[in-house]
């Protein structure tokens, strides 16, 4: 049909393993990448994260880069991500295909900044990590790496950012502009980061426990995920393999709090409600709910709320898998996004790890075991960032 | 399908946020510069602005001030562009976390810090639900911002939208640019939001027809040219062509030569000497030429060349960054 967009390949890299076959794996093991920090330079290392098992040395010896130039974790696992879901999708990008390249992150280069911000003020021996600093930079260097794209673009809405990458990918395929597009985000682990959610204290000194009612904040985790979308007639001109399609998306802001998410969870019901509208799915349909669910208090509640307000009586089997990736941040999105195609794809149900204590508010408990064998048809991937920036994403099998 | 620009708030270095058309330009000889602000409690109170910085409290005044003068009651979208966001409230937050060795770090500043909290803060300062995103792509961070309101009009998904580009110089960020920038280019900062509906009336200034964002073009020529046709339009047809020239010598080199192959009859300005050279600094370049066509007339401190500018009914607005990242608005008269 046309007008559809359709995925072809997936590539990730997380705390659970750096290719979809490890990410599969791991999920079905019941296997969390939730640990001791290994890699991050911090004084809290006794909070517990969700680390790649690679060092940048070793991404840069498996991505052939040479050790002289100036580079930064995120856009390391950003290529080794991008790198998976070219090759999955068996795409080399050129000019000749209209093809786009759409990352998200927070906080960019900020994981060499803030090793060398004393440098960049005080003396000319770090100038080149300057100039990578920004956002949009780090996408430039993924981009790069494989040239070919012709449209180059960066998001950055906290922890739905790599969500509203996938949305606007789509959107520019829906309109023609382009063919193909490569969407997700990146986001390595950074002290920045870290000291910062401590500040809000809404990290977990133990293993998040996502919905249960003694959950006490979140882990973090670095992670990157990319999905490659392709227009329905250049999937049929190159005669490749589709492995689900976007069946809808939608973005409404919570205008809440800048850090706190609304008690009725008005902005995620809107987001939910929109995707649903554009896929023309009745919300029985969804086969199967993959949370935003950080673990924090606040979003929990706000979250599990909006979904009673979506799904009524009838709510379809809802998990967090946050407990084994940690929170990715801007790649949550698109890493979520990964896992709930994987579900689809394989028919099975994520547990949601570490949940024993039923919430007294919420009139669903969260998948407590790996369930297997299942047809799952609809996917509904929810993502909520700071300042209420509320994105939902529906994939569907075709039919 | 008409997209039509219905207001416009302008905060630079210039006095353009309190004066209609184009105020009279002010020169500076000193190099770090920073935007004439209003004041600011005209559009936030002053407990909400005690702790917000530069860049946020720029945003919410020309968000409002381009709604209000749009008439539109609540904009369907909120989409902004900013290179760095608070870098501000960033460099506060990573000088205390280094200094004191991660220890007695506060939240406001690593909240406000986030990118999209410009974004946000609009939202919430005027309680809209709807679409909203920030795009942080360097150079291009506004046009990219431009390109989705653009996208979302054409599904239908939007009648109105809001959309900025906002970027805040700090004395920290000031010494860093030096060291990494070649050129000769003044450094800026500035805050412009549009107001974009799919209705005109008789407060448009003009049309938006097409906007494209390219990365790393081949051949910029071929290019600009494929876009002109795609909507319809040669390079004959343009009546002058709104170039973001800085001062770069090779930067401005890649203008001067489209300029004289593609639109050598045709009137040309500039804007960045007036504006500075920042990541959004292409709003200011929006601003311009939706005045241009609104007065139907070219200020001379604009102006390139003395080539008329016709009936300014077509113009394009040609940007580009480091040699990377171009972007190309059509506008045109209704």
């Amino acid at each position: 049909m046309a007008g559809q967009v359709l995925v072809t390949g997936l590539g990730i890299v997380s705390g659970i393993g750096i290719s979809v076959q490890d990410t599969l794996a791991s999920l079905l093991a019941g296997k969390s990448g939730v640990g001791i920090i290994k890699y991050l330079q911090t004084n809290h290392k006794d909070i517990p994260c969700s680390e790649i098992q690679l060092s940048d040395e070793q991404m840069c010896r498996m991505l052939s880069i040479p050790d002289s130039v100036p580079i930064n974790r995120t856009s390391l696992m950003g290529i080794l991500a991008a790198k998976n879901a070219l090759a999955d999708a068996n795409i080399t990008p050129n000019r000749a295909l209209r093809i786009g390249f759409i990352s998200s992150t927070t906080v960019g280069g900020m994981e060499k900044s803030e090793q060398f911000y004393k440098d960049f003020l005080e003396n000319d021996t770090r100038n080149e990590y300057i100039k990578i600093h920004d956002c949009g930079a780090c996408t430039e260097i993924i981009a790069d790496y494989f040239g070919g794209f012709s449209f180059v673009s960066t998001i950055s809405t906290a922890c739905s950012s790599s969500a509203n990458a996938i949305a606007l990918g789509s959107n520019l395929i829906k309109q023609g502009i382009l063919d193909c597009v490569v969407a997700g985000g990146t986001e390595c682990l950074t002290k920045f980061h870290l000291n910062g959610f401590k500040t809000l204290m809404i990290l977990d000194r133990a293993h998040c426990r996502p919905f249960d009612a003694t959950r006490a904040g979140l882990n973090l985790g670095e992670g990157a995920a990319y999905l490659v979308l392709e227009s329905d007639e250049n999937v049929q001109a190159r005669n490749a393999k589709a492995l689900c399609k976007v069946a809808g998306y939608g973005n409404a802001c919570d205008c809440y709090h800048q850090t706190a998410s609304s008690p009725d969870g008005k902005g995620a019901t809107l987001a939910m409600q929109y995707a649903l509208d554009m896929s023309g799915l009745k919300p029985s349909d969804i086969d199967y709910i993959n949370a935003h669910g950080t673990g924090t208090t606040n979003n929990d509640e706000s979250e599990g709320v909006a979904i009673m307000n979506v799904f009524g009586n009838s709510i379809p089997p809802v998990s967090s898998t946050k407990a084994y990736t940690g929170h990715t941040t801007s790649a949550a999105g698109s890493v979520e996004a990964v896992i709930s195609i994987l579900a689809m794809q394989e028919g099975f149900l994520p547990a949601n790890l570490n949940f024993k204590n039923q919430m007294a508010k919420l009139s669903f408990t969260p998948v407590r075991e790996l369930r297997r064998n299942l047809k799952i048809t609809h996917v509904l991937s929810n993502s909520f960032g700071f300042g209420g920036n509320n994105t939902a994403i529906i994939f569907s099998k075709i039919q | 399908m008409g997209v039509f620009i219905q207001g416009i708030g302008n905060i630079s270095l210039q006095n353009t946020f309190e004066q209609i058309g184009f105020p009279e330009p002010v020169w500076y000889n000193e190099s770090y510069v920073r935007c004439i602000d209003p004041d600011f409690k005209n559009f936030i109170s002053p407990i909400e602005a005690r702790r917000m910085s530069k860049v946020i409290k720029r945003a919410i005044a020309t968000a409002k001030s381009s709604i209000a003068e749009s008439g539109i009651e609540m904009p369907d979208a909120i989409i902004s562009g900013t290179g760095l966001g608070s870098i501000d409230d960033t460099e506060k937050f990573l000088s205390a976390m280094i200094d004191n060795n991660e220890k007695f770090l506060q939240p406001t500043f690593f909240i406000q810090s986030t990118h999209n909290t410009i974004s946000s803060q609009i939202a919430i300062n005027l309680k809209c639900h709807g679409h909203n995103n920030t795009f942080v792509h360097g150079g291009i961070s506004f046009e990219c911002a431009l390109t989705e309101a653009m996208l979302l009009f054409a599904g239908n998904r939007i009648e109105t939208a809001l959309v900025g580009g906002y970027d805040e110089m700090t004395p920290a960020y000031f010494k860093l640019l030096n060291k990494i920038n070649t050129s000769g280019s003044l450094a800026g900062e500035g805050s412009v939001s549009v107001m974009l509906s799919s209705r005109k009336n008789e407060k448009t200034y003009a049309a938006i027809e097409a906007i494209e964002v390219l990365y790393q073009p081949e051949n910029i020529e071929t290019s600009i040219e494929a876009f002109l046709d795609r909507n319809g339009k040669k390079a004959a047809d343009m009546d002058i062509v709104v170039l973001g020239i800085n001062g770069d010598a090779q930067g401005d080199l890649i203008y001067k030569t489209i300029a004289a192959n593609l639109f050598g009859q045709k009137a040309h300005a500039w804007y960045k000497h007036l504006s500075g050279e920042y990541f959004t600094s292409a709003g200011f370049g929006f601003w311009l030429a939706a005045n241009c066509i609104k007065h139907r007339q070219v200020p001379p401190f604009v102006a390139l060349n003395s080539n008329s500018a016709g009936k300014l009914q077509n113009l394009l607005l040609f940007n580009h960054y480091r040699n990377k990242n171009f972007s190309l608005i059509l506008f045109s008269a209704c």
